[in-house]
């Protein structure tokens, strides 16, 4: 029987992989696309950036009454970052909030009238900085303005407790982990093993169910569009042999792609968390230890048949590609919720999610990524896969077994 | 020898809550010995792709049987499978491969080795004049070069039996010609060949008897002689359009076996 199976899937694999249409999707498009995606996405931000921090903001200030004395000290400041600053009067106000609504002017700063009592009195104050949250110029210039208030606040409240005779320190009561010591003593690579497993084994249910999609749709509906299945079933040769090696080259179509889809997300994931900095150069830095690429192995080859059977039942029950298509999104849209699930889930996952098909085999593989899985949740969620595969499996040989459902065209 | 006995064949349709009931194949019995070609005549929706598709055991009588020597379509689906080639015209092949990959391929799920599956390739190829196209990709042949491909892979394992719906259906002269010349040789040698058509002049040449099957039901068995005997008419002709067609020329109804 397993003879059967593997002629079967030599011809399958041959059909996937000797046409060039196939395999540019399969393996070439999900390899280029994302890097080309990230680094587009990357230049795009940076060149957004450095438009954003080039660009000189008209910053208008009404001063409130009787503040000329002190109004110096602010102004200076503010020439600190890179504004054209606009005096205003009090009837423009109104003219100039709108300017900033329609995204011509970038900040308004009011100052409340005779404020300079309350600084000399050594008392609080608040100064009113209008802007638009939705246009980039203007949240910049709010950001900016804040930075350099936040300083001059500072230096104006040291100056208040000189004043008195008193010590900055008196502001600080304690300092945490300001040593230069490591705190954090999660396992080394765990830390940014767990940035990562929030999403790749998101992406890697997606990539094995998106491309068991590619592959498997044709494998049985297209055949029995095409009304190639019928030659193959008149021939020496068992309806769990042809399922075996319709699943197998389904699976092999659907890893390859997600490797190849994995492979393009790291590459790409250069020019992508080049944008995040520092933490950023770390995740790009990760990597697995021989134990762990076994591990993730043990848990992804039965997960990718579990995926393929699941295509597999669709494909077959489906009279063509068109209709298996239709079919199947809903079954997409389950899978990518699991997928989902498992992102917002804690150390500790719920009992169903352990119990849950799919999802348990995701969670495992977050804890691969994080160094921290065990090996009874490694093969649980490896035999929960194959089991729930097996019963997938035997109803598409039932379904192979009825003439309703093989020869509905 | 093939034996069809009692073979019926119900459809169950079911749409909008109401189960509609075709009965596809009504009680048809026929022999077949070896070295014989049975032709089974019948208009479209007779009833003919369904019977050979139960002989063939690609669909299960709903009561009935076929043997074939000892064996029977509800017990022994495998041995008939591994005696008998069959080809519909409703069978295709993949466009994506070539003759010669398919020879393989069929030869390969039908248990043979490597140089049994050689030499039938060189045999078969040479018998259906196919060389010249055996390493194109199938979508690239005329419609001719696919049926005999078809043919070819049907007969890969050296069956003992070929069940051939419609054979000779859409072939330009030459090609049907080379067709029917090759199902006389194979019967010839001892194996037994059944066809189904609508093309009364190919039944005619190369079939050595013959059933008239019309909405399910087989109104005539037998040789040329006997169904002629049996009837007013003068021609297979006439006899097939007397059932399909009654009351036009030629097409008083015979009495039925």
């Amino acid at each position: 029987m397993l003879s059967d199976s593997i002629i079967i899937l030599k011809k399958e694999l041959r059909r996937i992989f000797t046409d060039r249409r196939m395999v540019a999707m399969l393996v070439l498009l999900p390899l280029l696309m994302l890097p080309v995606m990230y680094s587009v996405m990357a230049k795009m931000g940076a060149s957004r950036d450095s438009d954003i921090t080039s660009f000189r903001s008209t910053i208008c200030i009404y001063e409130g009454a009787g503040n000329e004395e002190v109004m110096g000290l602010f102004i200076e400041a503010m020439a600190a970052i890179n504004t054209e600053l606009e005096i205003i009067q009090l009837s423009e106000i109104d003219a100039v909030k709108l300017a900033i609504t329609e995204k011509d002017k970038e900040l308004l700063l009011v100052m409340p009238d005779n404020f300079h009592e309350d600084l000399e009195g050594c008392s609080t104050f608040d100064i009113a900085v209008y802007f638009n949250s939705t246009a980039d110029y203007s949240l910049y210039a709010y950001n900016r303005i804040r930075e350099v208030m936040d300083l001059l606040n500072g230096e104006i409240v040291s100056e208040r407790i000189l004043k008195q005779d008193l010590s900055e320190e008196i502001l600080t009561v304690f300092t945490l982990n300001e040593s230069p010591m490591q705190y954090d003593l999660a396992k080394e690579g765990s830390v940014i093993g767990k940035i990562i497993s929030i999403l790749l084994p998101f992406f890697i249910i997606i990539y094995l169910f998106v491309n068991s999609m590619k592959v498997g749709l044709d494998t049985v509906a297209g055949e029995k569009e095409r009304g190639t299945l019928a030659v193959t079933l008149v021939n020496q040769v068992s309806r769990l042999s042809i399922v075996i090696g319709k699943m197998m080259s389904v699976m092999i179509a659907a890893i390859v792609g997600a490797a190849s889809s994995v492979v393009g997300l790291i590459i790409g994931s250069k020019y992508f968390m080049g944008m995040f900095g520092a933490s950023g150069a770390a995740i790009s830095s990760y990597s697995m230890s021989t134990i762990h690429i076994l591990q993730f192995a043990i848990v992804i080859v039965p997960l990718a048949v579990l995926v393929a059977s699941m295509v597999l039942i669709v494909s077959t029950f489906a009279r063509n590609t068109k209709e298996g298509q239709g079919m199947i999104m809903p079954l997409y849209f389950v899978v990518m919720i699991m997928g989902m699930a498992t992102m917002q889930t804690g150390d500790v996952a719920p009992k169903w999610m352990l119990s849950t098909p799919v999802i348990n085999s995701l969670l495992v593989l977050k804890e691969i990524l994080m160094q921290s899985a065990s090996w009874s949740g490694i093969v649980t969620a490896s035999l929960s896969s194959i089991v729930f595969a097996a019963v997938l499996i035997y109803i598409t040989l039932r379904m192979f077994s009825s003439e309703k459902i093989l020869f509905r065209i | 020898m093939l034996r069809v006995e009692n073979l019926r064949k119900v459809y169950k349709n079911r749409k909008k809550h109401i189960t509609e009931t075709v009965e596809a194949v009504k009680d048809v019995t026929f022999e077949c010995i070896p070295g014989e070609i049975f032709g089974l005549l019948g208009p479209n929706g007779a009833g003919k792709t369904t019977t050979l598709r139960c002989i063939s055991t690609l669909i299960k009588p709903s009561s009935g049987n076929v043997f074939m020597d000892q064996y029977n379509v509800l017990e022994d689906e495998k041995i008939i499978r591994s005696r008998i080639g069959f080809l519909t015209s409703d069978m295709k092949l993949d466009g994506f491969f070539t003759p010669d990959y398919m020879m393989d391929y069929f030869g390969a799920l039908n248990k043979m080795n490597r140089d049994d599956i050689q030499s039938r390739k060189n045999y078969l190829f040479n018998e259906l004049q196919m060389s010249d196209f055996i390493h194109k990709k199938i979508d690239k042949l005329s419609t001719g070069m696919k049926q005999k491909t078809a043919i070819a892979i049907s007969l890969i394992h050296d069956p003992e039996m070929i069940i051939f719906d419609e054979p000779t259906n859409g072939l330009d002269v030459i090609t049907s010609k080379s067709v029917t010349d090759f199902l006389k040789k194979y019967a010839q040698e001892g194996k037994t060949v059944v066809i189904s058509t609508h093309i009364m002049n190919v039944a005619e040449k190369i079939c050595d008897r013959f059933g008239i099957l019309v909405e399910g039901e087989l109104k005539e068995v037998g040789s040329l002689e006997d169904i002629l005997d049996n009837s007013s008419s003068d021609s297979l002709e006439d006899v097939f359009f007397g059932y399909i067609l009654p009351g036009t020329e030629g097409g008083e109804a015979p009495h039925a076996q």
